[in-house]
């Protein structure tokens, strides 16, 4: 018999031993439900073949670069509103919409410990700007005043930029421009480290230093990008994974085998092949999988080339917008993945026609306006971006506008010459889409409709009118005045002109194993791991 | 024998300066755009003209190639327009991937085809035989994208015996090994067969048996080393053609080889590393030429290399 105080101690370190192994020990420690700690694989099936979002405009690249830098500004989870980033505070902007002033967060530091301060964020920009940067995404920083001169080569720095402090400064537009802010959450926007970028010069692109919440580990092109926690994060208690581990898949089939293989953590799902869609989604009722869904800001259409003589009348653009069975190809080929658009201009973003009647299919409508155009037949060219045979897509538009009397030929482009007619002007009639680099109807309707872009995405557009519209719609400040001219311009471009019919607007899918948390779907499809983390 | 080589290489450089100039002329003619494919999204004319101009794609055409072959020369490819680094790093770094794969894929088509090919032959028209050479053709029809998917589920899924994709270690070579080396391995297969056929008619081999030599000596020393010489011919083209990438195999099993390092030139129209790869490829298969013509010597003492 054990005395009582041998007995006592004993109880109390048999306690002690019992309540430390009741601590679930799940490679992390947990903190309110969130498990920190970990390492999340994930796949891509492009090489980035470098990180600088200034000068590539992958998708590869931006999600990378959403991850390794910040932006003064980011969008809200999984909204389009803005909140700050690297900034303090919301920008203040003048009563005449051109001054911006910023006030930077204090003491964020980069990956090489060197602190974020405005001189940053000026070289930033003038980067950007600088002609031997050969950036893509100029227009990005364009509005402020002296950036065009920048990127001419006639000026060596930034006339719209003026430091105010370490931390505080202002940009000058040359005209208002009221989505101006929505240019600085995208990844082209991403915050350089200056005294990095100019050190590393042309090996830039293979080692970037940023301010997000994961650092470049390790990157082996073409085969995989460690991403490793910032542990000097501004955010505190974020990221919570120790570190994404992204491989390099070039074959889709193999990607989403390995993650059925337990092997990744995440993996897309394709729309265009409804059985394995519907596999997933029996698997993910049964507990195996978590699929999460968006409808992200796009807009998948039928676009013509005005310069194409088959299509120059009216009736006849009008008579192929009723002879489409939009909801038809949604069910069969994309398996109901999809949202019948009657805008060109994604839903959820201002501007868009409130009033949009939609092109319902309509087969006598479609016949008898072919009819009043005096088309009895005709023939088409359809342009397919890439692969081996011609898409679902293409051959159910084949098929449809043959009840018309109208012969399509499709032909099938590699991904560089389809490229290239497009921007020659020279792409026929196709079926395409547009993903939204910000949420404002600008982004959708001058980059096809203004004169001055309708060439390069070979729509052959060139309307004085609509021109001045889109023009005076970048001026205005008052939001309601905005939208209210973006949806005339759209009226007259989708249903007074029929120059493009919207088909749909595609939902997003992600597949990931039960065990991943805290993944946000993005309107952009720009996704962070920022706020993910894994349990058991 | 340095005759021989000598004036093999010789030969070799007007091939191969046709080469260069081929694929010149056509990722010239191919429209495609190289800047236009690093700009997915946006692709205003001034910024194309610009990044064009930092590229030296503005500069006249016999210009820009005779730029490329005095440099060539030299060793140095140039500097690929996606990755921004030397070609010739590129390839340093990718083609012992591609060795790995087709030495361990020609091992297998070696072990496989030659085995195969000397068991048919000795039991003609037995069921082995029969088997055997419908085996071998259908491995040599099944499309090697096809085969390479069903042995990832097969193998990788199902059964867990071996990893999916990916090259971090042997274990993942064994099955793009197997994929790859398996339709050299029908060709081999059949080739041998017929050829060990013609030779084990011969009077020698029928001379060898008479005077009471086991069958295992028969076959192997005095019967296989002749049968080889068609054999190895088609051995060094299929060593050739293995070395220089494997595309559809290092892309459904995500291996970074000369293959895909190839196609992702073509695809995003990265003309330095397009160029360097064909004048590679083209190196490397006059070479595989040269030993396949000088292991003739070895084979039968009756070739002198003249």
């Amino acid at each position: 018999m054990l005395r009582k105080s041998r007995l006592s101690k004993l109880l109390i370190v048999g306690l002690s031993v019992a309540l430390i192994l009741s601590i679930p020990m799940v490679g992390g420690c947990k903190t309110g439900g969130v498990v920190k700690g970990g390492v999340l694989n994930d796949w891509f099936s492009e090489d980035p073949a470098g990180i600088d979002p200034q000068v590539d405009t992958t998708l590869m690249v931006y999600r990378l670069a959403r991850d390794i830098f910040s932006t003064l500004l980011r969008y809200q989870g999984a909204t389009f509103n803005l909140e700050p980033d690297l900034l303090a505070e919301m920008p203040t902007v003048s009563e005449d919409g051109l001054v911006y002033s910023f006030k930077l967060k204090s003491g964020v530091k980069f990956h090489d410990g060197a602190t974020l301060t405005s001189e940053d964020v000026r070289f930033t920009i003038e980067r950007m700007l600088k002609p031997e940067t050969g950036a893509g995404s100029g227009w990005v920083f364009e509005p402020i005043k002296g950036a065009v001169a920048m990127e001419e080569g006639t000026a060596t720095s930034l006339e719209g930029f003026e430091k105010v402090s370490e931390t505080e400064f202002t940009l000058t537009l040359e005209k208002p421009y009221a989505p101006f802010l929505h240019n600085l959450a995208i990844p082209p926007a991403s915050i350089y480290s200056a005294t990095a970028c100019t050190a590393a010069g042309d090996q830039w692109r293979m080692a970037p230093v940023g301010t997000g919440p994961f650092k470049l580990g390790e990157y082996l092109p073409d085969t995989h990008i460690r991403l490793a926690k910032n542990t000097d994060y501004f955010e505190p208690g974020l990221p919570y994974l120790n570190e994404v581990f992204i491989r390099i898949v070039p074959d889709d089939d193999t990607g989403r085998l390995e993650f059925e293989n337990g092997t990744m953590d995440a993996s897309f799902l394709p729309t265009d092949v409804p059985e394995d869609m519907q596999r997933y989604q029996d698997d993910a009722a049964a507990g195996t999988y978590q699929i999460l869904e968006s409808t992200p800001a796009n807009t998948y259409y039928f676009a013509f080339n005005l310069n194409v003589p088959a299509i120059e009348k009216l009736e006849v653009r009008q008579a192929i917008a009723y002879a489409i069975d939009k909801q038809k190809i949604i069910d069969t080929i994309f398996g109901g993945t999809a949202v019948e658009a009657v805008n060109f201009i994604s839903t959820g973003i201002p501007g868009a026609w409130a009033a949009a009647p939609g092109y319902t299919f309509d087969l006598a409508k479609a016949r008898s306006l072919m009819q009043e155009a005096g088309v009895t037949s005709m023939e088409l060219e359809i342009a397919q971006r890439g692969g081996d045979t011609p898409s679902d897509t293409n051959v159910a538009l084949q098929e449809m506008l043959s009840q018309i009397g109208i012969t399509v030929r499709i032909s099938i482009f590699d991904r560089a010459t389809f490229r290239e007619m497009r921007n020659q002007g020279n792409l026929p009639c196709n079926y395409g889409n547009w993903w939204a680099d910000i949420p404002d109807p600008d982004n959708y309707l001058y980059t096809y409709f203004h004169s001055s872009q309708s060439t390069v995405m070979s729509t052959g557009v060139n309307d004085p009118d609509l021109d001045q519209m889109l023009d005076e719609g970048r001026l205005i400040t008052d939001p309601a005045e905005r939208w209210a001219k973006y949806g005339e311009a759209e009226k007259k471009i989708v249903y007074d002109n029929c120059w493009i019919v919207p088909l749909w607007h595609m939902r997003d899918y992600v597949v990931l194993q039960p065990n991943v948390k805290g993944w946000t779907m993005t309107p952009t499809g720009v996704y962070s791991y920022r706020t993910v983390y894994k349990t058991k | 024998m340095f005759q021989f080589v000598l004036r093999r290489l010789l030969v070799a450089i007007p091939v191969l300066i046709g080469v260069t100039l081929i694929t010149f002329i056509l990722v010239n003619v191919v429209p495609g755009d190289p800047v236009l494919m690093m700009l997915e999204k946006r692709a205003d004319q001034a910024t194309i003209d610009r990044i064009r101009h930092q590229m030296g794609l503005d500069r006249p055409l016999p210009e820009q190639y005779l730029t490329f072959l005095v440099k060539a020369c030299k060793g140095d490819l140039g500097e690929s327009f996606r990755y921004k680094v030397p070609v010739t790093d590129l390839i340093k770094q990718r083609f012992p991937v591609t060795i790995k794969l087709a030495t361990s894929a020609m091992f297998v088509a070696l072990v496989i085809g030659l085995g195969v090919g000397i068991l048919s032959a000795v039991k003609q028209y037995s069921v082995v035989d029969h088997a055997s050479m419908v085996g071998a053709l259908a491995l040599v029809s099944a499309p090697i994208f096809w085969v390479a998917i069903l042995s990832q589920i097969v193998f990788g899924l199902n059964l867990k015996w071996l990893p999916i994709s990916g090259y971090y270690g042997i274990q993942y070579m064994v099955l793009p090994a197997l994929v790859l080396g398996v339709r050299p391995a029908a060709g081999i297969a059949r080739l041998t067969r017929s050829s060990m056929l013609e030779v084990i008619r011969q009077d020698y081999i029928r001379t060898a048996r008479a005077k009471g030599l086991a069958e295992r000596p028969v076959i192997f020393k005095h019967a296989l080393k002749n049968a080889l010489i068609p054999v190895v011919t088609i051995i060094g083209l299929e060593l050739g053609g293995l070395l220089t990438g494997s595309i559809l195999t290092e892309t459904v099993f995500g291996i970074p080889g000369l293959g895909r390092l190839a196609i992702e030139g073509i695809t995003y129209r990265d003309f330095p590393v397009i160029q360097g790869t064909v004048l590679f490829t083209a190196v490397v298969y006059v070479l595989a030429n040269i030993i396949v013509d000088i292991s003739y010597a070895f084979l039968d003492p009756r070739i002198r290399l003249s």
